[in-house]
């Protein structure tokens, strides 16, 4: 047992941290510090600063065009760009579908689709949950129907983050309606500029534009751009669920998030209070809990040795563990986290300093923002039946 | 970063479970309980295993193993719920011994290493709750002779230590709370002829026992001066959290098997209990806490080696997490239980009431919170 890297990796992770460092903007590594909004220029200039290194999709085998990385690789490169302030890879394209393509999909469309991800030119979106269709997501209903050498589209999708920017979108969609629900879905990529395609904004709790509706009315789609086969969408679904491991719990913005409620509570008069340091105290002894765990599974993958089965646990601490944070950050705050300033989440912006400090403004939002991360990727109450599963058969 | 154990541990893993499945069945452990809380049979085949020795120097006649190797003997010994005095003898009192004055120490670290002695390390006091440096016992030179004076509470199987290592003041005017006042002290147990040494035995909550030493002009030799013996007071009690946040997984972890083989046999309303989604959560923020525990278990042993802050701070991490996942497990497979939980029949109990002990040994949650937000770094995170 060695809690330390070894030479090679921390060599690996200066190396990180120097290219990140000279290649980072400042401007948007300003906003991710403040937790100010991100546009949709901040995410992709980004993403494509990384795609011209050969990043975006760095969790990629070489044969696809990625670094080839191993897990502890890919976790210190989370953890540099996380510490530096870098916005959260928008993983849909490189993280999610990606790994389906390359699994699963033809040469043709391994060779059509991965180029565009690696470089972030193309922004993708995901097509699962539906109106109806939540926890329980194999009832899904927009229907798929093969007429020749098209699908054709009809339904609704939800929930569809940053959809709004959206140039493509893998979707879920029922092919049959014989047997179990779960054998006749099937994945289909979507251009979204097909005709017969509506993107409508949800504005969540917070006032933000964040998710959306996208609506299907007679949407044609080339037969080619099935991926597989018809009727095994869930199978290859589930293969992407099991490529999403530690990242999910999100262990390395939650240091830098911490660091950060630190400086809020400094300025805001109350780090040293008992009541309020001892619950910092709390939190930074579940984050480095977390952080041990996920360093275990990391462990696990190099060394082969023995599996460790805690993706949902880290799923249900990770997302606890964002949102005590950004509920910590508010307290900090107190009263002047009350006042409702829109513009606040623009970087710039200076503000109304009787309200308080520019930096408590948005506190409050991002609080409400949070309350999603028990509800996505799978809630955590049925995190809760896959763990219990595993210890209970 | 490797969290493997190599192949040796493995194998000292496995002939510790061996003779606790032989030797600590649960009703074997029931009649050690009613015999007193110890049994020298038990502790025979602890040496025997060279489990004694674990940590004493091979020039003692011991193996000289480190702190994981500790961890996986603790993890085992957790699993029976053992009772004899196995971190407090071979791992705190032998790190103090290896760190004292070697002609005092030598023949005692040679009789731990052979199982024909034990030595404890007595420092709580009654009005000091979880400060380390709170010492009221005073050693006074005569002649160049120490000799101590105070009480001593909680000493673990106290009547059945040859030798006891105790903090005391040698400044008696100084303030009752000053690190740099205290001093350790060897001295061997009243019953083997030490008479200013009276050791008074009582049964602990968890079946075990410990003792209360009464001293009164107790003739002792100094062991670490004041100085450099609280620094090794605070690290010996950080090895003995360590080892104890090891033996809480390996009974939380027996436990939660305990627990999940019963839901799955017990029928209620014609299923059995294990297929309700109410009681199938609980187990999944059960394993939660277990495998948070285990994390940190391992955070703590593998920071033992670091330095004096970094170490301390690590270790009041590792125990606030274990003294919340220790809680929680072991009421809830309680409550998971019903009421075959509550009984004195029925294992369950047993290991909740050492894990209810175990929170309160060596600083309770509350205590280690305290000790984390007093070192508080800005920055975060396991290397931090």
């Amino acid at each position: 047992m060695d809690l330390n890297f070894t030479p090679d990796e921390q060599a690996f992770r200066d190396e990180i941290r120097a290219w990140v460092a000279a290649n980072l903007p400042q401007d948007i590594s300003h906003k991710v510090h403040h937790a100010l909004r991100l546009n949709k220029d901040d995410l992709q200039r980004w993403a494509k600063i990384l795609g011209k290194k050969g990043w975006h999709g760095y969790g990629w085998p070489k044969e696809f065009g990625g670094p080839g990385w191993t897990a502890i690789q890919k976790h210190l490169f989370e953890e540099e760009c996380a510490l530096a302030g870098a916005p959260r890879i928008v993983p849909f394209g490189p993280v999610m579908v990606a790994p389906v393509i390359m699994a699963f999909g033809s040469p043709d469309q391994q060779r059509r689709f991965l180029p565009g991800i690696m470089s972030g030119e193309v922004w993708w979106s995901q097509g699962y949950s539906e109106p109806g269709s939540g926890s329980d997501l194999a009832s899904l209903k927009t229907k798929a129907e093969h007429r020749g050498d098209y699908y054709v589209v009809n339904g609704q999708k939800t929930w569809t983050t940053l959809g709004q920017y959206g140039d493509w979108i893998f979707c879920l969609v029922r092919t049959s309606s014989d047997g179990k629900p779960q054998t006749g879905i099937s994945f289909l990529l979507i251009d979204m500029k097909s005709p017969g395609i509506t993107v409508r904004p949800i504005i969540t709790m917070d006032g933000e534009h964040e998710v959306n509706e996208v609506w299907f009315d007679n949407v044609e789609v080339p037969a080619d751009q099935l991926i597989g086969e018809e009727n095994k969408g869930w199978t290859y679904a589930k293969y992407l669920l099991a490529h999403e491991r530690t990242n999910i719990a999100d262990v390395n913005r939650a240091k830098r998030e911490l660091e950060r409620l630190k400086r809020i509570a400094k300025a805001e008069g109350v780090y040293d209070e008992t009541r309020f340091r001892d619950e910092i105290a709390k939190l930074e002894i579940d984050i480095v809990a977390l952080e041990m765990m996920v360093l275990r599974v990391l462990s696990a993958e190099k060394s082969g040795k023995q599996s460790l089965d805690v993706a949902g646990l880290l799923k249900i601490r990770g997302s606890e563990i964002q949102q005590r944070y950004a509920e910590l950050m508010m307290l900090a705050a107190g009263p002047a986290a009350v006042p409702f300033i829109h513009e606040a989440m623009e970087a710039g912006w200076q503000g109304d300093q009787a309200a308080g400090a520019s930096f408590v403004a948005p506190l409050a939002g991002t609080y409400f923002n949070m309350r999603k991360t028990t509800i996505y990727g799978g809630s955590n109450e049925v995190q809760r039946n896959i763990v219990a599963q595993t210890v209970l058969g | 970063m490797d969290f493997d154990f190599s192949d040796d541990q493995e194998m000292l893993r496995d002939s510790v479970r061996k003779w606790v499945d032989k030797a600590y069945g649960f009703e074997q452990r029931r009649a050690i309980v009613k015999a007193g809380g110890f049994s020298a049979q038990a502790w025979s085949g602890l040496a025997d295993l060279g489990l004694t020795g674990l940590q004493v120097p091979e020039a003692q006649g011991g193996m000289g193993f480190g702190p994981v190797d500790a961890m996986v003997v603790m993890e085992e010994l957790g699993r029976g719920i053992v009772l004899e005095p196995y971190a407090a003898v071979a791992l705190v009192a032998t790190h103090l011994l290896k760190a004292g004055h070697a002609a005092s120490a030598e023949p005692w670290l040679q009789g731990i290493a052979s199982g024909k002695e034990r030595v404890v390390l007595a420092h709580q006091e009654r009005s000091a709750r979880y400060r380390l440096a709170h010492v009221e016992t005073t050693a006074t030179n005569v002649d160049g002779i120490w000799q101590l004076n105070g009480t001593k509470t909680l000493v673990p199987a106290g009547a059945h230590a040859g030798a006891f290592i105790v903090p005391a003041r040698v400044n008696d005017t100084g303030p009752v709370d000053d690190p740099l006042g205290i001093a350790l002290f060897l001295l061997v147990n009243g019953d083997k002829g030490n008479k200013g040494a009276k050791v008074d035995g009582h049964a602990t909550q968890d079946g075990a026992c410990a003792a209360t030493l009464t001293l009164t002009d107790a003739e002792a030799v100094e062991l670490i001066p004041a100085g450099a013996a609280f620094d090794a007071l605070e690290e010996a009690i950080d090895i003995g959290i360590a080892a104890l946040c090891a033996e809480a997984v390996g009974a939380m972890d027996k436990l939660l098997a305990v627990t999940v083989e019963y839901m799955n046999t017990r029928k209620q309303f014609g299923v059995p209990i294990a297929t309700f989604q109410a009681l199938r959560h609980r187990i999944a923020d059960v394993k939660m806490q277990l495998e948070l525990a285990r994390s940190m278990s391992y955070y703590a042993s593998l920071k033992l080696g670091e330095p004096a802050a970094a170490r301390r701070r690590a270790i009041a991490q590792a125990k606030f997490q274990l003294g919340q996942s220790m809680r929680f497990v072991g009421q809830q497979c309680i409550q998971l239980h019903g009421g075959i939980g509550v009984t004195d029949e029925y294992a369950a109990g047993h290991y909740f009431k050492r894990l209810t002990v175990m929170e309160m040994t060596y600083g309770d949650s509350l205590h280690q919170l305290g000790e984390v937000s007093a070192r508080m770094q800005d920055t975060a995170g396991v290397f931090a």
